[in-house]
């Protein structure tokens, strides 16, 4: 491969992300969320919180997109969890979706983040190449990847933006 | 020599109280003995008046140091360590001689968030060490904690074993020193969550204690504790000295 980098040289710390146990809210994140990065004009693709159980133990990621998914009213959810598209009056769609957003949403964002978070069920080593996270990310359609040290301590994240960096610097190179 | 690191991110004078620390605690400078004129010390650590005279008086404050007009400042003889084993959370709400355990329930990071950022003067996104913990005392939980400790204050303390240890042992062993508690007792009520812990109704009033733990200027750690409230009394003691000793001690 075109790179002798390994996954120690481009992992990014795990203090980089802000860390929450799994009992707290969606709208506790929310407001994590906006403090850490969004106030602050900091956008470290992606803006992630990283949900822990009460033994510090990796649980799960939880992206912008998770909490977003976390609000949506239960009868738009489809059994595989996609939202229902209706295309035919967006117009009307827009008033649906805000009178629901008032009623149904304000109580969802009380639930715990584990209910919405990405479960932590791929991980990589620091010795791995590259490839080999861009080759889970493209195949379990992540962009944030934790990397653990002899298969139990969690010392770092990889993230899609620094493996592509890393990657196509190599291609453009040859 | 120690030298100030103007890259740290601590304060110069708190940098500075370090130092000084460290030099009565290796007898550099033994009890008794003389600093350095505040002019000498100024030159040693190329340091401004002020810094040096905050660093000292911030020690004269926590009763390393004493002023003697006319004279200049001196290494005071110290009694902090029995003040911190006499003030932690089994004596003060435990009475003495109660054999208990410790079950940790969660020992985990998240934010500062609430008002946890504004009592340990930190933003709210910074890490902290959560800890949780129930005190057993014949087969009975009787005290329910929930401890919040800056993680760049010891970030170790995540990897450590603290059903074995207690904290200040832990504190004591990362050099981390606490010189000033602050306590605030009160009546609250148990939270549905409390309730389940202790096996009681939700709403009991129970005995609160609040404390804020200060290294220096800097707040440590804060400590919420609740205790089950048909439960034993509790027992106060703080011992600064021999001289100034005051005992507390309240049974139901």
């Amino acid at each position: 491969m075109p790179t002798d980098k390994r996954i120690k040289d481009v992992m990014v710390g795990i203090f980089e992300y802000p860390h929450i146990p799994y009992w707290f809210s969606i709208d506790q994140a929310m407001r994590i969320i906006k403090v850490s990065f969004i106030s602050a004009k900091k956008y470290p693709e992606p803006l992630a919180i990283l949900v822990f159980d009460e033994k510090y133990n990796l649980l799960g990621t939880l992206t912008l997109k998770d909490m977003l998914r976390g609000l949506e009213p239960k009868f738009m959810r489809t059994p595989t969890g996609k939202a229902q598209v209706v295309d035919e009056d967006e117009s009307a769609l827009s008033l649906v979706w805000d009178s629901l957003f008032a009623k149904e949403s304000k109580d969802l964002a009380k639930k715990p983040v584990n209910e919405v978070m990405t479960p932590a069920k791929f991980f990589i080593e620091p010795g791995d190449p590259l490839t080999k996270a861009a080759y889970m990310m493209i195949h379990h359609d992540l962009i944030l990847l934790p990397v653990l040290e002899n298969k139990k301590k969690f010392v770092g994240l990889v993230r899609m933006i620094e493996i592509f960096d890393e990657l196509s610097e190599a291609i453009l190179k040859e | 020599m120690e030298i100030i690191d103007r890259e740290n991110h601590q304060k110069l004078y708190v940098q500075l109280i370090d130092i000084f620390k460290k030099k009565m605690g290796s007898k550099e400078w033994t009890v008794g003995s003389q600093l350095p004129t505040e002019e000498d010390l100024c030159k040693m650590y190329g340091l401004s008046r002020a810094t040096v005279r905050a660093a000292v008086l911030e020690l004269v404050r926590q009763g390393y140091l004493f002023r003697q007009q006319g004279k200049g400042t001196f290494v005071k003889q110290l009694a902090t360590d029995e003040l911190i084993m006499l003030t932690s959370f089994r004596e003060l709400m435990l009475e003495p001689g109660v054999e208990f355990s410790t079950e940790v329930i969660a020992q985990t990071t998240m934010m500062a968030v609430g008002n946890i950022g504004n009592l340990l003067n930190i933003s709210s996104d910074k890490h902290i060490i959560y800890i949780k913990r129930k005190t057993i005392v014949e087969n009975k939980p009787v005290i329910l904690q929930e401890i919040h400790i800056p993680l760049h204050i010891c970030p170790h303390l995540l990897d450590e074993d603290i059903t074995a240890q207690s904290l200040f042992g832990l504190f004591k062993k990362y050099k981390v020193e606490i010189t000033r508690i602050r306590n605030y007792f009160g009546i609250t009520y148990l939270s549905a969550e409390e309730a389940q812990a202790f096996n009681l109704t939700e709403g009991s009033p129970t005995l609160l204690l609040n404390q804020l733990f200060f290294s220096g200027e800097t707040p440590v750690m804060y400590i919420r504790s609740v205790k089950r409230h048909d439960s034993f009394g509790f027992a106060i003691e703080f011992k600064k000295s021999a001289s100034d000793e005051r005992r507390f001690y309240v049974k139901r």
